[in-house]
């Protein structure tokens, strides 16, 4: 789910940027340190704008000038249980691997229907029920976010297809 | 899904069961308790500061909880049962079994399983230890889910009647190089190499391992006749791509070679995913069962756990020099049979010895790392780190254009030499340029025979299936106890292809391996042959290595006509057609350089076709010599001994006389001559010097009987034997300098004792024989006896190998003997030294010896003259 958050942080620059466009600098390198990163149990997907930034304070030691800048992002923070689109990126006997943006989920054979069943013979490899859905190397699924998981800088999903209006979207 | 639960180690046994909290049928939760307990302890009670304390015991009562989830099926245990030790003590009916497991996720559930549990005694993690799929290592599953998905596999290609071929890319099937002479090549028509080259693809990497490597491109050929070769077996073999490059460099060498991703779909497997930079495992990708799983790699010490099922393949060089770009941190090959190519670039050579020399020292710890089937993370940077410098010198160094420029050199000089030598008689400098020498050649057929051998063994493979099944009576499809063991199966193939072949090898590996464990040894056994130490009777095939052959074993090779003497390519060949290929154009028939060992060959030969009928197991050798004896002229027999001994002592190669017979027991040549009768030599050696030294005597003695001659004669020789040591040998050590000091103080007596024996006062001397004579039984005896002690005590410290001091020390000892009893004899000879004789006696003697020395040394020529005739 999307999010329009209020955030924080904390913004060092260098004494040779110092002059009458740091406020410029300022926002700049924060949206260079800060979008697409993942920040414990979301992602910050883009920086809309920086409402608040402080005056800057001479680092004791270094030069370096601090600025505590106050900015609004868009974060995507995805939940177990909700329903989203991804890409599938590769096909298994087990599973397949699937990636929603900035989120790599997998889905296992327990969680894709009966009748979808797993064929290594095709080219390249897919799930299919020999009919109307097939799923394979690029193909676009619905999922449900059934486990998530994060580390520092990183999430991963367990997804399921395994539902009413799941699976494999038709173009 | 029903999962019994224990106890746990970590209770405090014996316990009491209290009382069980949940009945069957209940819902437990993970850390909720299920059952109380009760345990006895003993308690420290009392004043501990004025130390009186006592123990009590104690009973506590705690409770237990359940380190599982899930439906509570029966107890395993009762109320009031006393427990002494870990125990199952409840069925549970689990929800989920986690068995597949990603990033620590459960792929059923959806649970995190690195959650730490308190109640349980391992981590959920546990459950699904097993990764298998190609392109991924954090998905893992459990034993069960593996079984479940290889029978599906194994089903699968049963019904399509295929098998699995794992492939190696790297000089199994292509061989890439990074050389950017490569691309000149290709778009200069006029280059030499341009035809080579021309189909030679390639590709951008963008993950180069370096600034400098990266954005480089890679050149990739593909072993001739690989498009068909792919197609056609993909037909019976389903095909995976196992490499030890990156998951980048594989996947592009797939596309390479498979452009429509038909053959390898995504059955890639690389470095990245392999878990270790040394070794390749089919557990890897088929954990449970491999016995439809064959594998095509050109090493095979990366395999250590799969040798059955893999067919080895020749090494595909097409770019010189090269190698396997991937694989820079491998043990160096110790399994090439073809000669390694000479020329690595020229002007390369110390950089090379450089990189080397860290790779040397590397290696033992790859080796290492190989056995214990771990790596060593630091040693892992560094040989990444040594690969890239590798590649980055490959760049910089461009060894094939250098390759090329000295090819053109040579060519040059030749034009020049060819010019010279026509002298101008035909000019060619209209003409255009001859034809350029070139370093590519492609020319290799290895496929052919690969593909051959993949469908004898598919074919063998589903013939021994059906066969089973038939035996089994199975209508249903599929029945995995009727599947064979292709591995068996590859392994019965191959061994009928040398059966009954006895093999020695020489020269073909270093002195310090294990033969039985060489690369090379374990593949001639892997062939059905038997791998002989050394030449025996019923060996079948010597493999020499042509540049440095073995000469003792060619030599015993050389003796028997029966066994063939072969180059290694002999056997490469063997290995690679799967036939026991006709021997003729790989004979080696070079005669050796070194014309000493020439001649002691024919010289052993000779010996040894006279005496193989009468071969004993054991003092073979020893019986060799007296029966040589007989046979050459008698007077030459001794020095013969020698000589041979001094040839080879001459020899580089010390046991160049090691017989063949060494697993009968005998580890030295000079074994047989601790055996030989030194006493006898020394009898004959003297019977000759006497002969010409002391013609007089004989003159005169002849006619008396045979016994006191010898045996005067003998003391003769004894002195004889025993200046000649001191004489020509005060160089070559002896025993301890003691002893030599007291051997030459007794050649003096000797020297005095021997002017008595043969000078002028024909009187004297007469009546010195006469006295000996009468001595001369006992002391004779002694001595015979004393010689014998000697010997034994001399057996035992002579070394196996011949060093060249045993029968010095030997004969010194008999010698010492001989002049020891006579010394005793002296003692009562003393009238005959008078001081007046003193003088001219010692004058006399000198030049007595230098008579015998000559002469001793003309009988030496003659027959080396004799024998250089013979042979």
């Amino acid at each position: 789910m999307f999010f329009l958050h209020n955030l924080e942080r904390r913004v060092t620059l260098h004494p040779s940027y110092f002059g009458k466009n740091m406020h410029e600098l300022v926002t700049t390198k924060l949206v260079k340190d800060v979008e697409g990163t993942c920040a414990g149990d979301y992602y910050v997907i883009a920086i809309m704008d920086t409402f608040d930034i402080s005056e800057g304070r001479i680092l004791p030691g270094s030069g370096l000038a601090e600025f505590t800048v106050g900015y609004r992002a868009v974060v995507w923070r995805p939940f177990k249980n909700e329903v989203i689109d991804a890409i599938v990126t590769t096909v298994n006997p087990h599973g397949f691997f699937a990636q929603a943006g900035p989120l790599r989920l997998f889905v296992s054979t327990h969680l894709i229907p009966d009748e979808i069943k797993y064929d290594a013979s095709a080219t390249p490899p897919q799930f299919t029920n020999n009919a109307d859905i097939v799923i394979e190397q690029g193909t676009h699924v619905r999922v449900k976010i059934i486990g998530l998981r994060t580390e520092v800088g990183e999430m991963w999903a367990i997804g399921t297809i395994n539902g009413d209006f799941l699976g494999c979207l038709q173009a | 899904m029903s999962k019994t639960v224990k106890l746990g180690s970590r209770l405090r046994y014996p316990i009491t069961i209290v009382k069980l909290l949940k009945s069957p049928g209940d819902p437990i939760k993970k850390q909720e308790p299920v059952l109380t307990y009760s345990f006895k302890w003993m308690r420290e009670v009392g004043d501990s500061i004025r130390g009186e304390t006592w123990q009590v015991e104690q009973t506590t009562v705690v409770t237990w909880e359940s380190p599982a989830e899930g439906d509570l099926t029966k107890w395993l245990i009762k109320e009031g049962q006393y427990i002494t030790a870990d125990t199952p003590c409840l069925v549970v009916k689990e929800s989920c079994p986690h068995d597949i497991q990603f990033q620590g996720l459960c792929g059923i559930c959806g649970k995190d399983m690195t959650e730490v549990n308190w109640a349980a005694e391992t981590q959920d993690t546990e459950r699904a230890p097993i990764s298998m799929v190609h392109d991924q290592t954090n998905l893992r599953v459990g034993a069960e889910h593996a079984q479940r998905v290889e029978q599906e596999l194994q089903r699968r290609l049963l019904q399509s009647r295929k098998l699995s071929l794992v492939v190696d890319l790297d000089q199994t099937i292509i061989q890439a190089c990074i050389d950017p002479t490569v691309g000149e090549w290709q778009r200069d028509p006029t280059n030499p190499n341009h035809d080579a080259v021309k189909d030679v693809k390639s590709f951008q990497l963008d993950d180069g391992p370096s600034a400098l490597a990266r954005k480089c491109w890679y050149y990739i050929k593909m072993r001739p006749g690989l498009e068909g070769f792919l197609k056609r077996i993909s037909e019976m073999y389903e095909l995976h791509v196992y490499t030890m490059g990156t998951r980048a460099y594989a996947q592009n060498v797939a596309r390479v070679v498979d452009p429509d991703r038909k053959l390898f779909g995504n059955r890639v497997i690389s470095r990245d995913e392999n878990g270790n930079i040394y070794t390749k495992s089919l557990q890897r990708l088929f954990p449970v069962s491999t016995n439809m799983v064959v594998i095509i790699d050109d090493r095979s010490d990366v395999w250590p756990r799969n040798r059955p099922n893999l067919i080895k393949v020749s090494p595909y060089e097409f770019f010189k020099g090269i190698g396997d770009i991937n694989s820079s941190f491998l043990p160096k090959r110790q399994d090439l049979l073809t000669a390694e190519p000479k020329i690595n670039g020229v002007g390369k050579r110390e950089d090379k010895k450089v990189v080397f020399a860290n790779n040397d020292k590397n290696d033992a710890a790859a080796r290492q790392a190989i056995v214990n089937g771990q790596e060593d993370v630091a040693l892992t940077q560094r040989q990444l780190e040594d690969q890239e410098r590798q590649l980055e010198k490959q760049l910089k160094d461009r060894p094939l254009q250098h390759l090329q420029e000295q090819l053109d050199r040579e060519d040059e000089e030749a034009e020049k030499a060819s010019v010279q030598s026509e002298d101008g008689s035909e000019l060619r400098s209209s003409s255009p340029p001859p034809h350029r020498h070139r370093v590519l050649q492609d020319d290799d057929n290895e496929l052919e025979h690969l593909e051959r051998h993949l469908r004898t063994l598919h074919a063998a493979f589903y013939a021994e299936y059906d066969a089973l099944r038939e035996k089994h009576h199975v209508d249903a499809h599929i029945d995995f106890a009727a599947v064979p063991d292709v591995g068996a199966i590859l392994d019965e193939l191959k061994s009928r292809v040398l059966r009954g072949f006895k093999i020695v090898l020489s020269g073909v590996l270093p002195r310090n391996v294990d033969i039985y464990e060489s690369e090379i040894g374990l593949q001639i056994m892997s062939f059905g042959a038997e791998l002989r130490p050394s030449i025996t009777s019923d060996v079948t095939h010597l493999v020499v290595n042509v540049q440095q052959p073995g000469i003792e074993k060619l030599m015993a090779a050389r003796r028997r006509p029966h066994i063939k003497i072969v180059s290694q390519q002999w056997l490469a060949d063997c290995f690679s057609r799967w036939e026991a290929v006709d021997e003729t154009p790989y004979l080696f028939t070079a005669r050796l350089a070194d014309e000493v060992v020439d001649h002691l060959k024919d010289e052993i030969s000779d010996a040894d076709d006279e005496d193989t009928e009468n071969k004993t197991p054991n003092g073979k050798v020893g019986r060799r010599r007296p029966l040589k004896l007989k046979l050459i002229d008698p007077t030459g027999q001794a020095t013969d001994v020698e000589q041979a001994i001094e040839d080879e002592d001459g020899l580089e190669d010390e046991d160049g006389l090691i017989p063949d017979d060494i697993e009968e027991g005998q580890p030295s040549p000079i074994d047989g001559l601790k055996t030989f009768n030194w006493g006898d030599a020394d009898e004959e050696l003297n019977e000759f010097l006497a002969s010409g030294s002391s013609d007089e005597d004989e003159d005169e003695e002849d006619d008396e009987d045979y016994v006191p001659k010898e045996d005067e004669e003998d003391e003769s020789s004894s002195e004889d034997s025993g200046s000649h040591n001191s004489g020509s040998r005060s160089a070559t050590p002896s025993g301890s300098p003691s002893r030599k000091r007291k051997l030459s103080e007794e050649i003096e007596e000797d020297d005095e004792n021997n002017s008595t024996a043969s000078s002028i006062t024909q009187e004297a001397e007469q009546q010195a024989k006469r006295l000996r004579r009468t001595k001369s039984p006992l002391p004779s005896t002694l001595r015979a006896e004393y010689a014998a002690g000697e010997k034994g005590t001399t057996e035992e410290s002579v070394l196996p190998t011949p060093s060249g001091t045993g029968d010095e020390v030997d004969e010194q000892q008999s010698g010492a003997a001989g002049s020891e009893q006579k010394q005793s004899e002296e003692v009562d000879d003393d009238d005959f030294d008078e001081a007046a004789l003193e003088a001219e006696l010692e004058a006399e003697f000198e030049a007595e010896l230098h008579g015998i020395m000559a002469e001793e040394a003309a009988a030496e020529n003659h027959l080396e003259g004799q024998e250089l005739e013979k042979g």
